[in-house]
């Protein structure tokens, strides 16, 4: 790594540097505007992992598909909302055209995810773990190819992200907005409100429902799940659908934010966080992916901060991620809050 | 193919002979296969200047493709030999791979302290391989510990740490996102006895040789590389089968089985899993620097990306996981199926066959909503494969969950049983 | 008719076979005792029963009704309930909400479980704990209350004094005694005394197989012809 080092120029030039840095980084300024950027983040990664967990807990299925499904959900949520919304619509209707967005994509996606639970992957439940993460990579490819060549008929470019859907975004959420001691973008607040919104859904949807309380139990133990009446299989399908219909909604968020997009590599570029997340985490449990999606983000938001303002090497906020992915695993690798023997043999 | 320890002396003769015979047509089968291959580019040659030109230009890979399919379907091989003979999916497989691939490159810019830009390609794909050996170890050591889906996402991780690294360290190139380019060194890489110029060939799409021999064999320089680099494969393969084969091969399979029992038995199954570990990413590294020494370019995506461990899942599934071989052939499919619907449509595939052998009436027929049949072709075929392999790749997690080749060898054991 | 005849079944774990060809009748009203060595299949019975482990050959009735190769919650739906070995209570989920995974759908939960608390007081005690907290014994008695809210009308209790203290035993013995007198019960048990104590009749599984049964009444637990199958 010494070579590294020696390589980043800004970082070789000298301490003294650093040292500004480090001083402009404990300015309170920054690490509130760092907080916040942190926890937009977080509610970003938080929402594009719960379906992914949830359906890792009961099923133990690690749905690689699920990135795919994020970036099918932008592109439809996106068309939803370029449809309905013009330059002259106000913010208000911005809003309501969003969440009829997060409708329609939750729908259909909760539709197609419990299609392809009963057609593709309930076959397979009884063969080893390694053929379902193979059946869901071949899906990826199949949808990632499939949204290509929609998106390509359409006359848009699949690998940059779809511009007319990032400008039904409301006025309000473009603006940077004056907060306690920094001003902070609204779309970030946007993003917060929408992560902490998610998870006071899932988590009442887990403890205050009968469905949930059959997801908690058959999470830890499917057999007695049926052995006491609850009818394992439908519930495997209701939260596939829920999973992937999550998903999708967190690519309409996901829409309008500059740097992702609807695009169709969009698919990679959350695939790869919400495992991060997700194992970091402990597979299979919401409340370690709300921590770890926390965790997550706020290292994600300050090495930005470190990479933007000091350390000039481009990689660093998703080198680091994935060193913490490392450390995790080889430290406690059930994650921070997972049960031992859930995901091995 | 086991003998059963308490057949009677008459059918313990039988069996026996069965399994000489079955010894005698694997290698028969291996032997068959090595000559299909040696004759391909000729084939080709013919093939493409015979009446059916057009159609074998539409339909068989050219040689240059061929010479893709030989290096990563090694490295799909090797990949392979760690996942299907242990059961431990290297997801990060593409690590050692791009090592062997950057090393080869590096090297002949000069980037790689105490190897001269001149070093022999030879030494370079063995350096590839061994450098690929110290990766696998240190990565192995601590991932090991893990199983299941666990030791997927800890490599996993290890090659995206890798790749963002190789993706953003200036050092490397002037714009090491866009990949390196060999530009320090003129000669081609060449494979054979170093320092022996009359045994040594080089390969590569430009800087190839070419061969004259008698006034009767002529090769082009793709079909130099074609050789070259599949007796590379050739030997690196038999070398993996010797070991699959060996007892070690079999401890192995028995901990795929059953770990427990493995462990149970005796075997200290983490160091076997750490050798096997260690000798697959030997053979990826030797793929990488094959790869790299023929195209003379790396990019982050082709070597470290998870994709690329991606098609090495895809060839193994299709062509058939834990049979070695398979993983060559089903590279082979999907290189194929790519090159057939590619994009460009120069050098065969379905588009230019189509352009010049349909009339241009019937690729202007409207088929709906104003859309032509070439316009048709063109968004839903055309540089499609991947949703078409894809699909493929889905109906045989299905549907023939042992690939092409465990099937077909399900079959002839079965027949075997028969008679 | 039978409650449950379980008629010539044999069952495989991958290839061992454990079952070859059990046969046995539980009527409704009686406590049927299924005793033997460990590994003789004993557990795997009960859970051929439950359809949990499919048996290859063989059929299982549920008052003369086919239910082999149904789905395991449709047997639990018919009114068998399984207790199985090591009470696998779900840990993170808190005595009432292991409670209510059993109350079957469209039932009164709270009434449900009142009727649990009032046959284990300490239960209701405990009520808000995680089951994972909870010790062996008070495990066990959630174990037999959740059997006792799925309206069942056949228990298959396997071990239920297991790894327990024997204090705590009597206290296990007590509540399913008080379970037998509402329901019919196949217990599997290890500890002869109590299994006799509980049976109206007995059958002894050794290595797959059915080899003795009869009435409690017949035997005790010196005999010779028990002891032949149950001493190691």
């Amino acid at each position: 790594m010494t070579s590294v080092v020696l390589a980043l120029s800004p970082f070789a030039d000298g301490i003294p540097l650093f040292l500004d840095a480090l001083g402009a980084f404990f300015r309170p300024s920054t690490l509130f505007g760092v907080l916040v950027d942190g926890l937009a983040k977080a509610a970003l990664y938080v929402m594009i992992a719960s379906g992914l967990t949830l359906i890792f807990g009961l099923m133990g299925v690690l749905n690689f598909a699920h990135g795919s499904v994020t970036m099918v959900g932008a592109y439809l949520g996106g068309l939803v909302m370029v449809l309905l919304v013009s330059q002259e619509t106000g913010d208000p209707t911005r809003l309501l055209a969003f969440l009829l967005g997060v409708v329609v994509v939750f729908t259909a996606l909760a539709a197609l995810g419990g299609l392809l639970e009963m057609g593709l992957i309930r076959p397979i439940y009884d063969r080893p773990p390694l053929s379902q993460i193979l059946l869901t990579f071949g899906l990826t490819l199949i949808l990632d190819e499939f949204a290509r060549i929609v998106v390509s008929f359409y006359g848009l470019q699949p690998i940059s992200e779809w511009q007319a859907a990032l400008a039904t975004k409301p006025a309000a959420l473009g603006q940077r907005h004056d907060l306690v001691v920094a001003s902070v973008s609204g779309l970030k607040l946007f993003e917060i409100a929408c992560g902490i919104l998610t998870v006071v859904v899932i988590w009442a949807f887990l403890t205050r429902t009968r469905y949930g309380l059959y997801v908690r139990a058959g999470s830890e133990d499917s057999e007695m799940a049926a052995a006491l009446g609850v009818n394992v299989r439908r519930v495997f399908t209701v939260v596939f659908a829920l999973g992937t219909g999550l998903a999708g909604v967190a690519g309409v968020l996901l829409a309008w934010d500059q740097s992702w997009g609807a695009s169709v590599p969009l698919a990679v570029e959350t695939l790869l966080p919400a495992f991060v997340v997700v194992i970091i985490g402990g597979l299979g449990t919401f409340r370690g992916t709300v921590a770890a999606g926390l965790l997550v983000g706020l290292i994600d938001a300050t090495m930005t901060w470190w990479f933007q303002n000091a350390i000039a090497f481009t990689g660093l906020p998703e080198m680091t991620i994935f060193l913490v992915l490392v450390v995790v695993l080889v430290v406690r690798p059930q994650g921070l809050f997972g049960v031992e023997e859930v995901g091995g043999h | 193919m086991a003998i059963s320890p308490s057949a009677s002396g008459v059918s313990g003769a039988n069996a026996l002979a069965s399994s000489l015979r079955s010894y005698a047509r694997d290698h028969a089968v291996h032997l068959l296969v090595i000559a299909v291959l040696a004759a391909y580019p000729g084939v080709y040659a013919v093939a493409v200047n015979s009446p059916f030109s057009a159609e074998a230009v539409a339909l068989l890979p050219r040689v240059e493709t061929m010479v893709a399919v030989l290096y990563f379907g090694l490295f799909a091989v090797s990949f392979d030999f760690v996942s299907g003979y242990t059961g431990y999916l290297s997801f990060g497989h593409a690590t050692f791979y791009g090592v062997g691939a950057y090393l080869v490159v590096l090297t002949a810019n000069g980037k790689i302290p105490l190897l001269p830009a001149s070093t022999p390609f030879v030494l370079l794909l063995v350096l590839g391989g061994l450098l690929a050996v110290v990766f696998a170890v240190i990565i192995g050591a601590v991932s090991f510990r893990l199983s299941g889906v666990y030791f997927a996402m800890i490599t996993l991780g290890f090659s995206q740490v890798l790749y963002v690294f190789v993706r953003d360290w200036g050092y490397l190139g002037s714009n090491p996102r866009d990949g390196v380019a060999v530009t320090g060194r003129t000669e081609g890489f060449e494979i054979g006895v170093p320092g022996v110029d009359s045994l040594s060939l080089a390969v590569g799409q430009l800087t190839g040789d070419t061969v004259e021999l008698l006034g009767v064999v002529h090769l082009t320089a793709a079909e130099v590389s074609y050789y070259m680099v599949g007796i590379v494969v050739l030997v690196c393969y038999f070398a993996m089968q010797r070991v699959v084969h060996s007892p070690f091969g079999r401890t192995l399979v028995a901990i795929r089985e059953n770990e427990e029992r493995a462990r149970a038995i005796g075997y200290n199954t983490f160091y076997y899993k750490l050798g096997a570990f260690a000798i697959s990413a030997f053979f990826a590294g030797i793929a990488g620097g094959l790869f790299a020494g023929y195209r003379r370019s790396v990019t982050p995506e082709s070597g470290f990306y998870f994709l690329t461990t991606g098609d090495a899942l895809l060839a193994s599934i299709i062509g058939g996981f834990g049979t070695l071989a398979g993983p060559l052939y089903g590279h082979l499919f999907d290189e194929g199926v790519r090159e057939f619907l590619s994009k460009g449509g120069s050098g065969g595939g379905l588009l230019p066959y189509l352009r010049e052998n349909v009339g241009q009436g019937t690729m202007e027929t409207v088929v709906y909503n104003g859309m032509t049949v070439g316009e048709t072709i063109d968004v839903f075929l055309n540089g499609r494969a991947a949703l078409y392999v894809g699909v493929v790749f889905v109906l045989f997690v299905l549907y023939v969950p042992n690939g092409l080749l465990g099937t077909v060898r399900d079959r002839l054991i079965l027949s075997d049983r028969d008679d | 008719m039978s409650l449950l005849s379980v008629e010539a079944v044999h069952t495989y774990y991958g290839d061992s076979h454990i079952l070859e060809g059990v046969s046995l009748e539980v009527d409704s009203g009686e406590v049927v005792a299924l005793v033997g060595r460990n590994g003789v299949g004993k557990t795997t019975t009960l859970r051929t029963i439950m359809q949990l482990t499919p048996p290859s050959k063989g059929r299982v009735r549920l008052r003369g009704e086919d239910i082999t190769g149904t789905d395991t919650h449709d047997v639990a739906d018919a009114g068998v309930g399984w207790i199985p070995e090591n009470r696998r209570i779900f840990s993170q989920l808190t005595v009432e909400e292991n409670v209510h995974v059993a109350v079957p759908e469209g039932r009164d939960v709270d009434a449900a479980r009142e009727r649990a608390y009032e046959t284990f007081p300490d239960l209701r005690e405990h009520r808000y704990r995680d089951g994972g907290t909870l010790s062996g014994g008070q495990q066990q008695m959630l174990a037999i209350a959740r059997g006792l809210v799925g309206d069942n009308d056949l228990l298959l209790v396997d071990e239920p004094s297991e790894g327990l203290a024997p204090l705590i035993v009597s206290a296990v013995a007590d509540a399913l005694a008080a379970t037998a007198a509402e329901t019919t019960v196949l217990l599997v048990e290890q500890n002869l005394p109590l299994a006799l104590d509980l049976a109206d009749r007995f059958y002894v599984l050794d290595d797959g197989r059915i080899v003795d049964s009869g009435e409690t009444s017949e035997v005790e637990e010196s005999d010779e012809r028990l002891r032949r199958y149950l001493s190691a």
